[in-house]
């Protein structure tokens, strides 16, 4: 007997969580009881049943935290409000209103594009 | 929860619909009708004392994940029985719910078969008996044709549930065939046991030339009977396992309208009854 | 190409890596980096070095809860075969079948701390562990499924709320998920009182009179005062809220709700304190607490008894084919 990771997808399009593992003799009967313990009641759209031994886990410091500056990498790493208010005060222009269509840059499903409108740019640019 | 005004409480159901069974019901002849009755209550009784009988190893089973399987099983047999009794009692119109029919009937009038009328025993005797009859039950879901559309419908999802049965059946059967001299002993033993009843899922109804008439079966009982055996020796002759059930009794003696196969119970079953009456019977009446 | 590793000397150990207790260092350091990082909030992982405080004090309480799960299924697994319809008969088999599983969840974390689920099973039964004190009492009727399945998950839910922010993060998940499965337990519960309430005077009896051997247990479930200052698990953020916190507000949201449905509490020194803002209650009887948990409640010893049975008649399973290895005798 030996662990097997379920991760599991709730509804379509989701990703891959992982949900808990099961302990079992072979992948045959890690298959039955991954259904029991993870998707008995329909609650899962699609399951991974993965034995933990054949999982390579990644949580070294030095390859995931480096320390050196990245923030060139990050949208955090890019902060214009002084630069654009200094942009605006030699145009004699004045900031876009706040409904100014804008992308949505959290890249969440369902985010839509600019609204076809005059004013463009905006926070988001 | 309504009822008539002064009979017992009853239950709406939740796997079919009265008015569309109502319809269906409408243009079969009384023999057909009857006969229906007769398949749909052997069906539902066998899910009822299969999964009842299952449902005994909640908490007990040999590790805790193979407990939540064999609880999900007999659950589903629960259900499938649920849905059962709420066609027969769409097509009885007696005035009984689903759970009237399911729990107000003294033991000898239950039509389970023979096979599911041991008690739950040991694991072998579990898994024997579960693979006997969850083949036995494949064969006959195979037989139901579109005669009866209520009834069609609801095998079609039967159908889809039990896959999963099979598979933990067979699966189950070949660790035990395989898992070392003890534990093919045991299995062995337990096969033998159960070879004497076997069977008796396809004991013959009496109105079964009315529903091979209607299309409700598709073929004879005794003719879902030779599928089934051909289907378990593929699985048994490969493991070295040798099963040779009696062929199911032939003939029905009228009055009954079921072959022997169906129309006596023992012990188990007796307590079985003893235990899923003990509430209800304190109050039939009550809602519980 | 330069040597990563010359970089050493340039940047200080503690920036190096985000989890400075897994480093080669002395033990005390450890201890320090690890203690800092669990009491502001820190989660711990299965992998991760624990001193053995920590790991002994996580193992107890994950394993004494699996325990209780398990127990748990005891106490309703009679009225399974005695559900008086199809519906309730579903529904209190798929409720003991989450205890199960739950059981599973719970032990799976215990085994990944080190000890093997068949240890854990044989000091149970041996009485070396323990469990809950309500799972030590008889079920007397469908009345006491009702009342179980209501007031005692509800209590058990009250603290494993609390556990979902534990410092040991495989805990804190399986407890997100065991609050989940809970709830539906507590509706299945509530659906079978307000029924019982609603149906004849001999069903309302029968709730009414399992309410009144219940309320002493529950009111003990969740254990003695303690003093916050010495509570080490509290200390350790294995759990967030002290027993006498549990209770005041397992009091708060259920006391309404037993009562609106016309039953009473056997208890006539309960009452909303106003000027406190807490509960007043007669003391629960903590000497009953302690026997029954060490194993001297009315069902204790037939119960564990019962588990040993079972395990003996289903040994060649687990040891014939799906190849578990027995624990050897200390």
């Amino acid at each position: 007997m030996e662990p097997y990771e379920v991760f599991r997808q709730e509804k379509d399009g989701d990703p891959m969580r992982h949900g808990g593992n099961v302990l079992a003799p072979d992948p045959e009967l890690a298959l039955h009881y991954a259904r029991e313990l993870f998707g008995r009641r329909g609650e899962s759209d699609r399951l991974w049943i993965v034995r933990r031994s054949d999982i390579q886990v990644l949580e070294d410091a030095d390859l995931l935290h480096p320390p050196l500056d990245r923030s060139f990498k990050k949208p955090g790493g890019y902060v214009m409000r002084d630069k654009l208010a200094a942009a605006r005060g030699r145009a004699g222009t004045t900031k876009p209103g706040a409904r100014a269509a804008a992308h949505d840059t959290t890249g969440r499903r369902g985010a839509s594009g600019p609204e076809a409108s005059p004013s463009r740019g905006g926070a988001g640019a | 929860m309504t009822g008539p005004a002064t009979g017992p409480a009853t239950v709406r159901p939740t796997t079919i619909d009265p008015e569309a069974v109502a319809r269906a019901v409408a243009p079969l002849g009384a023999a057909t009708r009857r006969a229906l009755g007769d398949l749909v209550l052997s069906m539902a009784d066998d899910e009822f004392v299969s999964g009842f009988t299952d449902s005994e190893w909640t908490g007990i089973a040999p590790v805790l994940e193979e407990d939540v399987a064999m609880s999900s099983i007999s659950q589903d047999e629960l259900g499938h029985a649920r849905g059962l009794y709420e066609l027969l009692a769409a097509i009885l119109d007696d005035g009984r719910d689903a759970d009237a029919i399911a729990y107000d009937r003294s033991p000898a009038q239950y039509r389970h078969a023979a096979l599911l009328d041991h008690a739950r025993g040991t694991w072998a005797d579990t898994i024997a008996r579960r693979f006997l009859y969850e083949l036995a039950d494949e064969a006959r879901l195979g037989s139901i044709g579109d005669g009866f559309a209520p009834l069609s419908d609801l095998v079609g999802k039967l159908r889809r549930e039990e896959r999963y049965h099979r598979m933990h059946a067979v699966a189950w059967l070949r660790r035990l065939a395989e898992g070392g001299t003890e534990a093919r002993r045991r299995l062995e033993a337990a096969l033998a046991a159960l070879e004497p009843d076997a069977a008796s899922v396809f004991t013959p109804l009496a109105g079964e030339a009315e529903l091979l008439e209607a299309g409700i079966l598709t073929r004879p009982l005794a003719a879902a009977e030779a599928a089934w055996r051909a289907d378990l020796t593929t699985i048994l002759v490969p493991l070295g396992l040798d099963l040779q059930p009696q062929q199911a009794e032939a003939r029905v003696t009228a009055p009954a309208r079921f072959g022997v196969g169906r129309m006596s119970h023992g012990k188990a079953f007796d307590w079985l009854h003893s235990q899923f009456t003990m509430v209800r019977a304190t109050d039939p009446q009550a809602i519980w | 190409m330069t040597d990563p590793l010359a970089l050493d000397p340039v940047l200080p150990v503690r920036q190096r890596s985000e989890r400075p207790w897994n480093d080669d260092l002395p033990h005390d350091e450890r201890f320090a980096h690890f203690e800092a990082h669990v009491t502001a909030g820190g989660k711990i992982e299965a992998t991760d070095w624990m001193p053995d405080e920590y790991r002994t004090a996580v193992l107890r309480f994950v394993e004494m809860h699996a325990n209780s799960e398990l127990m748990g299924v005891l106490p309703e697994r009679e009225w399974i075969m005695r559900a008086p319809t199809l519906r309730r008969k579903l529904a209190l088999t798929a409720k003991v079948q989450d205890e199960v599983g739950h059981a599973q969840l719970l032990y799976r974390v215990a085994e990944d701390l080190g000890k093997p689920r068949e240890a854990m099973l044989d000091d149970l039964i041996a009485g070396k562990t323990k469990f809950h004190n309500v799972f030590h009492y008889p079920t007397a009727s469908w009345g006491d499924i009702g009342i179980i399945a209501w007031l005692v998950d509800a209590a058990a839910i009250v603290a494993q709320q609390a556990l979902r922010d534990s410092s040991y993060a495989p805990y804190a998940r399986t407890m997100q998920k065991i609050c989940w499965e809970e709830s539906v337990h507590i509706m299945h519960g509530r659906d079978v009182v307000v029924t019982l309430v609603n149906g004849t005077p001999a069903q309302r009896d029968l709730v009414q009179d399992a309410l009144d051997r219940w309320w002493g247990p529950l009111m003990q479930m969740h254990g003695p005062r303690s003093d916050r200052s010495k509570d080490r698990d509290l200390h350790w953020r294995i759990k967030a809220k002290t027993s006498e916190e549990l209770r005041q507000e397992f009091l708060t949201i259920y006391v309404p709700r037993i009562l609106e449905l016309g039953l009473s509490i056997p208890d006539p020194d309960l009452r909303f304190d106003q000027a406190a803002g807490e509960w007043r209650y007669s003391e629960p009887d903590w000497n009953e607490l302690r026997t029954v948990v060490t194993g001297h409640g009315p069902k204790s010893q037939e119960r564990l008894e019962f588990r040993r049975l079972n395990r003996e008649d289903t040994r060649w399973v687990r040891e014939q084919v799906l190849g578990v290895a027995p624990v050897l005798a200390a």
